[in-house]
């Protein structure tokens, strides 16, 4: 028998019903990591991996005698790269995890609007990241001297929300691999560690060899490290905008992308039965 | 009876010493076969380590030159990649057993669980070191960057007793997460912590004093600094000699695995009487 429901509906009708999807899937996606993730989760997110990895960084430039603003460069890099545990990973993980618990034929079973059930499932995460790089900015400064005398701190939270939001994208077009794969995990984690990498988080993307380049400028924290540099340096947010611009367009583009693949791996995976492989 | 069914008893060895070394081997090839078949040990094994070497490689460019840099960079990203084995395989390789279901089975086994374990672990340890393999190819092959040894058999020396000074820790990680359900958040949080702590891309003497106790209870940082001292030309790391460094390692390491396995002894009857070991 085959669900009617939703059919015939006016477009206030179903935009309305996808925005309940949305503020349901938002407060279980909430309500999911704070059970399932302890007190030590948190802690390792918010606190150890920030500062160790900023650290690591941080004593590599030292050690190769750069000026401090190489370090500083570095600091700041690494702590708005520290939300992509967060951003990136947790988000990937969304259909793997459904897979470990056995829930994902029951959510795919839904007559739900795809978007607004996994990006609002992801939406909790967009804060959480937020506030990991919040954190990250805060031990730059605190623990390894990054000067914010100048900073325009409003838009730094700018930069770190709209990063935040578009690296969920990208987590969400992992998650779409994810639900055809036996597991997102791979994808995600070299996601995640390729940020490092490609971002500018250590050193400008121009120093990367040509052929990569544009594949640095596809991920949003690219655009997210570049302003965030600028913001600190005490950049107004009008002259933030362009970079900002490009941000929000690629990570819109990103989560298109993702939604493409997401519809075409759900359909790949009715037909091969695969949803439960993992 | 040659068989029960289609299962084919082991064979049948005779002495103390042929018993462990059978045990070693099949723990060792049976670790092997897993890593075949879930290849997710790959993010600690390579792809972590790797990617941090690929940004290492980038600042060193900036400043350095030469073949020294590159084997800076092979012998630290080695020691990342067997550091990352250790901490994620190596010491959550009990844990797996647990979510595998296949607790029982393993201590079911004749033989003491920390012989089974130490196998895991030496194979686990192992792996680590394809990541310096990959580090070193792409040095001479994209990097066009050339590769030599100050000392080959103190370098060879120190490689392999860093090796077993790993797989010690790798052991007695193993024991200390036996009992523990928060196996994952330890393990996580040790990863970055531990190559800042013994010095794998720059040496310890950087970090300040209150990180040091913790850096030289750590064999391994002794070990890399043996390492570079039979390698790289004129390396200036902590004001130790390379024999000094290399004892400070073999006692380190003896006390890893004495601890491990006296423990090991005593987790394992405390877990079965009490017969907790499945929780997680």
């Amino acid at each position: 028998m085959k669900s009617t429901e939703g059919r015939g509906l006016s477009a206030d009708s179903r935009l309305l019903m996808a925005w309940r999807v949305f503020r349901g899937a938002f407060f279980f996606g909430r309500k999911g990591l704070i059970i399932w993730d302890s007190w030590d989760m948190w802690v390792m997110q918010i606190v150890i991996t920030p500062i160790a990895q900023i650290g690591f960084f941080a004593f590599l430039s030292i050690y190769l005698k750069y000026p401090t603003s190489v370090t500083q460069f570095i600091v700041i890099g690494n702590a708005l790269q520290s939300m992509s545990f967060s951003a990136v990973f947790a988000v990937a993980n969304i259909t793997s995890q459904d897979k470990w618990q056995g829930t994902l034929p029951s959510t795919m079973v839904t007559p739900a609007n795809r978007v607004a059930l996994f990006v609002g499932r992801a939406w909790f995460q967009v804060l959480l990241s937020a506030l990991i790089a919040a954190a990250g900015l805060l031990y730059a400064g605190g623990i390894f001297g990054v000067s914010f005398a100048e900073a325009n701190f409003v838009g730094i939270a700018v930069v770190v929300l709209l990063t935040s939001a578009a690296m969920i994208s990208f987590g969400l077009l992992i998650s779409a691999v994810g639900l055809y794969m036996r597991t997102a995990l791979i994808v995600a984690n070299i996601f995640l560690f390729v940020t490092l990498l490609l971002s500018g988080v250590n050193f400008p993307v121009s120093e990367l060899p040509g052929w990569l380049q544009p594949v640095a400028w596809v991920i949003p924290l690219t655009y997210g490290t570049e302003a965030v540099r600028m913001a600190i340096s005490g950049a107004s947010l009008q002259s933030l905008l362009p970079v900002l611009g490009w941000e929000a367009l690629d990570g819109l583009l990103v989560l298109v992308v993702g939604f493409a693949l997401f519809s075409g791996f759900e359909s790949l995976s009715r037909k091969t039965g695969r949803f439960e492989e993992y | 009876m040659a068989s029960m069914g289609s299962l084919t008893p082991g064979r049948q060895v005779e002495g103390r010493v042929n018993k462990i070394i059978q045990v070693l081997k099949a723990s060792v090839f049976l670790t092997s076969r897993l890593f075949f078949a879930d290849p997710q040990w790959l993010i600690p094994n390579i792809i972590a380590p790797f990617i941090f070497t690929m940004v290492a490689f980038f600042l060193f460019q900036g400043q350095t030159s030469g073949s020294a840099f590159l084997l800076y960079l092979v012998l630290g990203s080695g020691l990342m990649g067997m550091w990352g084995t250790t901490i994620y395989a190596s010491a959550n390789s009990i844990g797996f057993d647990r979510w595998n279901g296949t607790m029982e089975s393993t201590l079911a086994a004749p033989v003491p669980l920390s012989w089974i374990a130490l196998g895991r672990v030496l194979f686990n340890t192992l792996q680590g070191v394809l990541n310096a393999v990959f580090i070193l190819v792409i040095g001479l092959v994209w990097f066009r960057v050339g590769f030599g040894l100050v000392n080959p058999p103190a370098f060879f020396l120190a490689s392999v007793v860093t090796f077993i000074s790993l797989s010690s820790f790798g052991l007695l990680m193993t024991t200390l997460l036996l009992l523990s359900r928060k196996g994952g958040f330890i393990t996580n949080s040790m990863e970055i912590p531990v190559y800042i702590a013994t010095g794998t891309m720059f040496p310890v003497i950087l970090l300040p004093v209150v990180y040091l106790p913790f850096a030289f209870m750590l064999a391994p940082t002794w070990g890399i600094e043996a390492i570079r001292l039979a390698a790289l030309p004129g390396y200036v790391g902590l004001p130790t000699t390379y024999w000094e460094d290399m004892v400070v390692m073999v006692l380190e390491t003896f006390a890893y695995l004495g601890l491990a396995f006296f423990l090991f002894k005593r987790v394992e009857a405390y877990a079965k009487r009490m017969g907790t070991l499945e929780e997680y």
